[in-house]
């Protein structure tokens, strides 16, 4: 029940945070924080809109204890861009109208950015699975596999 | 909302066995991926929660021909998935994992953390018990191996005691000619199945078969292993008819319970369609290898 | 119509919004935090039907860090609903004071400084109930011993609704074949990944404010000030980014309501979000319907009369189901044209939530009975599905008798060109089916049940001195891209860039009042207004630059990438910005301001244009399991213009994908009034492996009442899908799947039906 002291990066920055163990990684992301972008969308872990990534691996930070992500590294959203310049995902998403409401989007972007870390021209179903743990209620997903598609064939290289 | 607790970090398996052992009312946490749901809705409230995740003793992939495969408990799915040498020698395994919910959940549940939680509708515990993994489990007591199929006793119980930690799974060397399935039936692709079956076929060099396993998914109280059909195949040349009838038994022996996703009729008939599946699967493999 | 001649209209342009929903800075009303702010909790009936006794909440006062606890009792006791005009229809007190009719209505609601803290407050809450006999079941509630949901209403038939045109019973006369059948449609949630969400911030100079994830600020205006007894302008509401709709969110909700009524007692800023659980159970759905469908057709397949009865399930209270009740009756005929029609819905009252809007509005459930039927009649008689479809389609120029009059229909087309599809995939494997289904959809209702005195839609565009624009509309993006839409019409009409354009929406103090995203209204209702607007501004710049560029009065004056020119001779001309600054002078400094309004007029009972399609479902089925595989969807589409390309992609999957949901998976199953999956591990929501393919064909016609001839498009997709996937079955089994959703137990089910039935010829 005693507060502890959760250090760790959040999008590159070193953070500290007093927090109760029992304290998810999404509510230190949006309430202490104030990363908003991440967002939550159920109780049971299945709609994949608070995800993140620790490590460079995506997780869905309503179902990971703050606690446990001492000294690691967690990137949200807001990290995928540098200096206002927008990532490849990011660009590919504008560019086929991957979003719509737009609420699933940031960890729509974060599943597809820990995927495309590690994907080495992948199918078009292993696209698809990589976004399994994410619901979109709007586009019905196949937009958002195009922008993924896209960053795999090398349309977004950074210049 | 999460109750509060008091929160451990071992730094040890021995330190996490002693913390164990000091708390009565003490659940433990490695991924937490279903913990924290059931959490959440208070649920379970424990006073105390060990958190096992970082224990790095606990996670790896050991292979050896003699000695088969060894799975620490805080290995994660994806660490399964992704293993070179599982996909090698066990390619069943890694198409169970790439089907076991979300890639997010992969990425930070573990192994052990799935099979102490005893869900008998997980996906794990059918596919190594149709490899006849054993587990090996321990407190600050001492340890323990037992065969899988043992270890699950009831839902979301098993043969651990309080202050037992899971420790390896242990999975043998598949014998020359062996095969081995998974399917679930579900409705979305990445979700628990309905029902699920798994089976493993060994055969003899004259192609009859030496042993089979099937083992029934959410069909009971614990992954279901159906050695009825087991008497049945072995020795024999197996063949469609056999398999058939194999369906038969395992939608006789189940133990499905009805909810608003399928009834007790239709969960009977769908584990006999995937028991008669899965082994001919298997068995196609075994006659391949 | 050729698209060419247009710079802006359907070409590829990125959402307005979207570097802010890719980057994380679009904020929703989920985010919205303000200083002081403290957290709404709702306490729920756990019973269906029961008098409230007593609410103690002396308890729950005592728990520090609770502010306030609110009942029914704290309210003024208004009854509400959307259909204003109506006094019978508004019959909703949001905390009610009386009794509670559906498992999950609110009760009484607590503000604490932590959400934590609220919720534990709600276990301190003490309800003394006297529970009632309940009904859940529309066939069951309209029996006469049915218990009474409602006082006064009779057999609880909340609204009935009777369409007929012709001599229905001399048409069925003339029919040489008729057939009889039952259907049964589930409901859905809407699921809109932002749950229901509201932030009130009451102040002492008497103004609300309220953020609100809604699908119409100023519906929500209206009502919050209707039951809270503030005047109109006194009330704010800011509908920032919006999580989704889909029909769901333009009612008043418990979060809008609970959270004002707390805000206006305690000066402090309120916020409530329902969680996912308290969406499903108590955040409206999909109408369910059961439909009697009795058809009559000559041999050659030539329909003569229709004659349907709906019995739906209304749940508690009116919302917008009375919309439905219909628009399912309307739809139900489409597109085709009967010599006589005739339909009742029975539109009653049960114990279970309040059934309301989704996208396609009663269509989707129309059309599931509507378009299998057609298809088994012509099995039944050896005719072809097409050219059925074809002979008996609406055409150009077709008034639906009273109802409607059809301006522009590209339904012929349609049915050709997926025939072309359809016959291109050659003999199907075993088990493998493809159904088709044609359909069409309002582009707006010509209905002013919530008795607006403002027009349908408005719009105000603002020149700034460096041509830039500022474009204030009323109409509500909730993520189709209504912002987009408008922007695009805006910068074709001025002859300028999308990014010259700054769309200003979703706050009542500072937009035109509109009626909102509902109904397919806003890209020919308020991009009509958009584009008079637009057109008004132009003018007054033109003008000047009759002026200001000497040319005889004779010549057409256009402006079009910024270049202001002489149509005849686009060379000669200056430059947009330029005009601009001098038209400023010229007008002493007044802003180049221009205003657009629309209200259909003259246009039938239900809409001013419709969308036509066809689409077709390709399935394959487990014979052994039932579980369906969907391998591809197409769809071939009369929406007029297309004005967003990537937002009518973006609109055809995406209705692809809810629509599939409703067909084989999303199911709404109750127990003695309670919701058996109120969470998103047991309600299942298409996902990225399951959504196949859904390719569509733009067929290409002019809407002479839309703006560029533009007409709905998006939630009209969502009607022929269920049907179309049962056709599929169909073709594929020979069972005909009269209930929703299609799934692997039911299949199995006809499959051993259709077995004894053979076994027993």
């Amino acid at each position: 029940m005693e507060k502890q002291v959760l250090r760790f990066k959040v999008n590159g920055d070193e953070y500290e945070v007093f927090i109760h163990p029992k304290t998810l990684l999404a509510e230190v992301i949006r309430d202490h924080l104030g990363l908003t972008g991440t967002k939550r969308g159920c109780e049971t872990v299945s709609c994949g809109a608070c995800t993140v990534n620790v490590n460079g691996f995506s997780v869905k930070s309503c179902s990971v204890l703050a606690i446990q992500c001492q000294d690691m590294e967690v990137t949200t959203v807001e990290g995928l861009e540098q200096h206002g310049k927008l990532s490849p995902i990011q660009r590919s998403f504008l560019d086929h109208g991957s979003y719509q409401c737009g609420f699933c989007t940031p960890g729509m972007l974060m599943s597809a950015t820990a995927f495309l870390n590690e994907a080495k021209n992948p199918t078009k179903d292993q696209i698809k699975e990589s976004i399994e743990g994410n619901i979109c209620r709007c586009t019905g997903y196949n937009s958002i596999v195009r922008a993924i598609e896209a960053v795999t064939q090398g349309k977004y290289k950074e210049e | 909302m999460i109750n509060d607790f008091h929160y451990l970090k071992p730094a040890s398996v021995k330190e996490a066995l002693a913390m164990y052992a000091e708390h009565d009312d003490c659940k433990v946490i490695c991924g937490g991926q279903s913990l924290l749901i059931v959490m959440r809705q208070g649920m379970v409230a424990p006073e105390y929660l060990l958190d096992i995740k970082g224990l790095k003793e606990l996670n790896y992939i050991r292979f050896d021909e003699k000695d088969g495969l060894r799975i620490g408990a805080t290995t994660t799915h994806r660490e399964i998935e992704k293993s070179d040498v599982i996909g090698k020698r066990y390619p069943v395994l890694v198409a169970m994992e790439e089907k076991l919910a979300s890639i997010q959940t992969r990425n930070w549940g573990t192994i052990g953390g799935n099979l102490a939680h005893a869900d008998p509708a997980g996906d794990p515990g059918p596919v190594l018990i149709a490899l006849k993994a054993e587990i090996k489990f321990g407190s600050s007591n001492g340890e323990k191996t037992v065969p899988l199929d043992e270890f699950f006793v009831d839902y979301f119980e098993t043969q651990m005691e309080h202050g037992d930690l899971v420790l390896e799974v242990h999975i043998p060397t598949p014998a020359p000619k062996f095969g081995c399935a998974y399917q679930k039936f579900n409705l979305l692709d990445s979700e628990m199945g309905i029902v699920a079956a798994a089976a493993s076929v060994t055969l003899n060099a004259d192609g009859t078969c030496a042993d089979a396993r099937v083992v029934l998914g959410n069909a009971g109280p614990t992954p279901l292993r159906v050695t009825k059909i087991e008497d049945l195949l072995k020795g024999k040349k197996l063949d469609d008819k056999l398999f058939a009838e194999a369906g038969k038994i395992a939608s006789e022996e189940a133990q499905p319970v009805a909810d608003i996703h399928a009834s007790e009729e239709h969960r009977r008939h769908v584990l006999g369609v995937l028991t008669k599946r899965m082994l001919k699967k298997a068995f196609e493999q075994a006659q391949k290898a | 119509m050729s698209h060419a001649k247009y710079s802006v209209i359907n070409t590829h342009v990125h959402n307005i919004d979207g570097v802010a929903k890719v980057t994380g800075r679009a904020t929703y009303t989920f985010d919205v935090k303000l200083p002081g702010m403290l957290h709404g909790k709702i306490l729920r009936s756990p019973h269906p039907h029961a008098k409230i006794i007593n609410i103690d909440t002396t308890r729950a006062m005592d728990l520090p860090g609770v502010k306030i606890v609110v009942t029914g009792k704290d309210t003024l006791g208004i009854k509400q609903g959307i259909w204003r005009r109506y006094e019978e229809l508004c019959d909703e007190q949001v905390l009610p004071l009386e009794k509670v009719r559906y498992i999950g209505e609110p009760v009484a609601a607590v503000a604490a400084i932590t959400e934590e803290i609220a919720e534990a407050a709600l276990d301190l809450i003490d309800v003394e109930y006297e529970v009632l006999p309940a009904v859940y079941e529309p066939l069951e509630a309209i029996k006469k011993e049915a218990p009474t949901i409602h006082e006064g209403v009779e057999r609880n038939v909340n609204v009935t609704r009777h369409i007929e045109w012709g001599d229905v019973d001399e048409a069925f006369e003339e029919a040489d074949y008729i057939r009889e059948d039952w259907f049964k449609c589930s409901g859905q949630a809407h699921m809109c990944m932002e749950t229901r969400a509201a932030v009130s911030n009451f102040t002492p100079e008497g103004k609300l404010t309220c953020w609100a994830s809604t699908q119409s600020a100023y519906y929500t205006q209206g009502l919050l000030a209707g039951v809270l007894g503030l005047r109109e302008g006194d009330v704010r509401v800011l509908a920032p980014y919006v999580g989704g709709g889909f029909g769901g969110k333009f009612e008043l909700d418990a979060a809008m309501f609970c959270s004002a009524v707390m805000s206006m007692k305690l000066f402090k800023p309120v916020k409530v979000v329902f969680t996912r659980e308290e969406d499903f159970i108590a955040s409206k759905r999909r109408t369910p319907m059961f439909y009697y469908v009795r058809t009559g057709v000559k041999k050659d397949g030539t329909f003569c009369a229709r004659e349907s009865r709906m019995f739906s399930n209304g749940g508690a209270y009116t919302g917008m189901g009375a919309t439905a009740l219909y628009l399912s009756g309307f739809f139900h005929s489409f597109p085709y044209k009967w010599r006589g029609y005739r339909y009742d819905g029975y539109r009653v009252y049960t114990n279970t939530l309040p059934s309301t809007s989704m996208r396609g509005f009663g269509a989707p459930q129309a059309m599931f009975c509507s378009e299998q039927q057609i298809d088994w009649i012509c099995a039944d008689l050896g005719l072809d599905p097409f050219e059925v479809r074809r002979k008996n389609g609406h055409t150009e120029g077709y008034e639906v008798p009273g109802q409607a009059f059809i301006a522009s229909c590209g339904l012929e087309q349609c049915i050709n060109e997926i025939e072309k599809w359809v016959k291109s995939k050659g003999k199907l494997p075993a088990n493998r089916g493809i159904g088709i289904s044609s359909c069409g959809f309002m582009s707006g209702g010509i209905f002013n049940w919530f008795d607006s005195p403002y027009s349908f839609s408005s719009a105000v565009v603002t020149i700034n001195v460096d041509g830039t624009v500022e474009l204030h509309v009323g109409c509500q993006d909730i993520g189709q891209g209504s912002n987009t839409t408008m922007a695009i019409i805006a910068a074709e009409t001025l002859g300028v860039k999308v990014e010259d354009i700054r769309v200003h929406s979703g706050d009542t103090a500072h937009c035109p009042a509109d009626l909102g995203a509902w109904g397919s209204r806003q890209t020919l209702m308020a991009g009509n207004a958009v584009k008079m607007a637009c057109e008004d501004a132009k003018k007054q710049l033109l003008e000047f630059a009759y002026a200001e560029m000497g040319i005889n009065i004779v010549y057409d004056l256009d402006i079009k990438d910024r270049w202001v020119h002489i149509v005849a001779r686009p060379e000669r001309g200056m430059k947009y910005e330029d005009l601009v600054k001098k038209a400023l002078r010229a007008k002493d400094g007044q802003r180049i301001m221009g205003r657009g309004y629309y209200t259909p007029h003259r246009k039938g009972m239900i809409s001013p244009a419709y969308s036509y399609m066809m689409q077709a479902v390709d399935a394959e089925i487990d014979p052994e399991t039932g579980r369906i595989k969907i391998h591809e969807v197409m769809t071939a589409h009369d929406c007029g213009q297309p004005i967003n390309q990537l937002g009518l992609i973006g609109q055809l999957e995406g209705a692809a994908s809810m629509a599939l949901g409703y067909a084989y998976l999303e199911d709404m199953p109750m127990e003695d009034g309670k919701l058996m999956n109120p969470n998103l591990v047991d309600y299942k929501v298409i996902r990225a492996p399951e959504m196949p393919e859904a390719g569509i064909i733009e067929i290409d016609t002019y809407e002479p009442e839309g703006p560029y001839g533009a007409k709905e498009a998006g939630e009209g997709l969502t009607n022929p899908t269920a049907a179309a996937l049962g056709n599929a079955v169909y073709h594929a089994m020979g069972i005909q799947m009269k209930e929703l959703p299609i799934t692997p137990e039911r299949i199995l089910k006809a499959l051993r039906e259709k077995k004894e039935q053979e076994a027993q010829k």
